[in-house]
């Protein structure tokens, strides 16, 4: 095997699909896939064994009580509130700012978090940051990203959390996603679509219903790389 | 979205079927997935944690976050199955890395566990309890010390550094016996795939 970005190519594959880099190790590993078709092949070889391995555990047992408790957790959890659709219109932002030139707003509201996430085409990817008002987790796998977070405010009524996704430069765009936290300010929420390498998340606390435009600073900002 | 008129036998349909109904908050097609995955979901996560009280948070958790994203579960990259099993291995590891968080949670409910049986006996569980049967095989014909360094990782949660620590070798003895382990049981599998055909 040829030497390549500083490492020696297939070395990190079989440590990396059983999870096993630290993950600014497994960070380094997913941008020289991207580049080496040789250790991207390898990867895929090794994750029909990896995705294979669960059904090596011995049977167990189900309670009977985690089925009861699952289930009244998700009759609570109406869809219509984890994934309500914004009105489709799109209107002139009146509000959106570049991420930029909230600098001052971000500073003036204590955002919570701004988070990192690298993105790979294979693998999973997790970041928590802990903040003083609260923290977020965004996890990726695939394309697929959820995002969790834990001690956020509750919102006075006729407010809500909405979630946007900004690409590149772009103004931010309403995902329809308006969530509120539990007591706890624990939530956990799918980020519609597939995102891409240069997008944003960003949750912003708006008007019940939602807007079609941000009309405050983020609290939260989860860029992904 | 489907409309249901009438009574449907939602366990005779595919996962990617119940799950456009999981999207348009359909409940008792939830059920269905639940019923299908929960048991291979909580035997990972129980093997992983060793303790019931972490493994059913996880199990838990992985569903909810099923519940909630609907499809837009990675079709691309698999079955539901695989996001669930998936999505249980990420949160263990995770929980397995917060370490000593969930020290004490543990409480013994031997007594009330109880089997949820799939309520269809079909041919996928057949072709599921071989398939478990060859990967078990497969990584019991490994030699000792590569079993060792990926049930480690795998299940243990454990990072090469934190193997090659634990059992006093070099990270890249740890790295090379993972390969070499994994490489074996590719090959296993696609031979028991051959004779299977």
């Amino acid at each position: 095997m040829s030497p390549a970005n500083g490492r020696t190519c297939g070395e990190d594959a079989a440590a990396y699909v059983l999870g096993a880099l630290a993950p600014d190790e497994a960070d380094a590993f997913r941008r020289h896939i991207a580049e080496c078709d040789a250790c991207r092949e390898e990867v895929a070889a090794y994750e029909q064994i990896t995705h294979a391995l669960p059904a090596a555990s011995p049977e167990q047992p189900v309670p009977r009580d985690l089925r009861r408790r699952v289930l009244k957790e998700v009759r609570a959890t109406p869809k219509a509130t984890a994934t309500r659709r914004a009105p489709a219109r799109v209107t002139a932002p009146r509000s959106w700012r570049p991420l930029a030139a909230w600098g001052g707003a971000l500073a003036a509201v204590g955002v919570v978090v701004i988070l990192a996430v690298a993105l790979s085409s294979g693998g999973s990817s997790t970041r928590t940051i802990e903040a003083s008002a609260g923290s977020a987790e965004l996890r990726i796998t695939g394309g697929h990203a959820d995002l969790i977070v834990h001690r956020l405010p509750q919102l006075p009524a006729g407010r809500t959390y909405q979630m946007w996704v900004q690409r590149g430069n772009g103004r931010p765009l309403p995902t329809g996603t308006l969530f509120s936290v539990s007591a706890g300010g624990a939530a956990a929420v799918g980020v519609p679509g597939t995102l891409s390498g240069d997008s944003t998340v960003l949750v912003t606390q708006e008007p019940a219903g939602g807007t079609p435009a941000p009309t405050s600073a983020p609290v939260i900002v989860a860029r992904v790389s | 979205m489907r409309f249901l008129r009438r009574p449907v036998d939602l366990r005779a349909l595919a996962d990617e079927e119940l799950m456009e109904l999981v999207d348009g908050g359909e409940v008792r097609a939830f059920e269905v997935i639940f019923d299908r995955h929960a048991s291979a979901g909580y035997a990972l996560a129980y093997r992983m944690c060793g303790r019931r009280a972490l493994a059913e948070d996880i199990v838990q958790e992985a569903f909810l976050s099923l519940w909630r994203s609907g499809t837009n579960y990675d079709r691309a990259r698999g079955s539901v199955r695989s996001w669930v099993l998936s999505a249980v291995h990420n949160r263990a590891v995770d929980a397995l890395r917060r370490a000593g968080a969930k020290a004490g949670r543990d409480v013994s409910d031997e007594g009330i566990a109880e089997r949820l049986r799939a309520p269809e006996a079909t041919d996928v569980e057949v072709e599921r309890r071989e398939e478990a049967r060859q990967i078990r095989g497969a990584l019991d014909e490994l030699p000792p010390d590569q079993r060792q360094v990926i049930e480690l990782a795998y299940f243990g949660g454990l990072t090469h550094s934190q193997i090659a620590d634990v059992l006093d070798l070099p990270p890249g003895t740890v790295k090379g016996r993972m390969r070499l382990g994994l490489t074996k049981m590719r090959s296993a599998l696609g031979e028991a795939e051959k004779v299977a055909l």
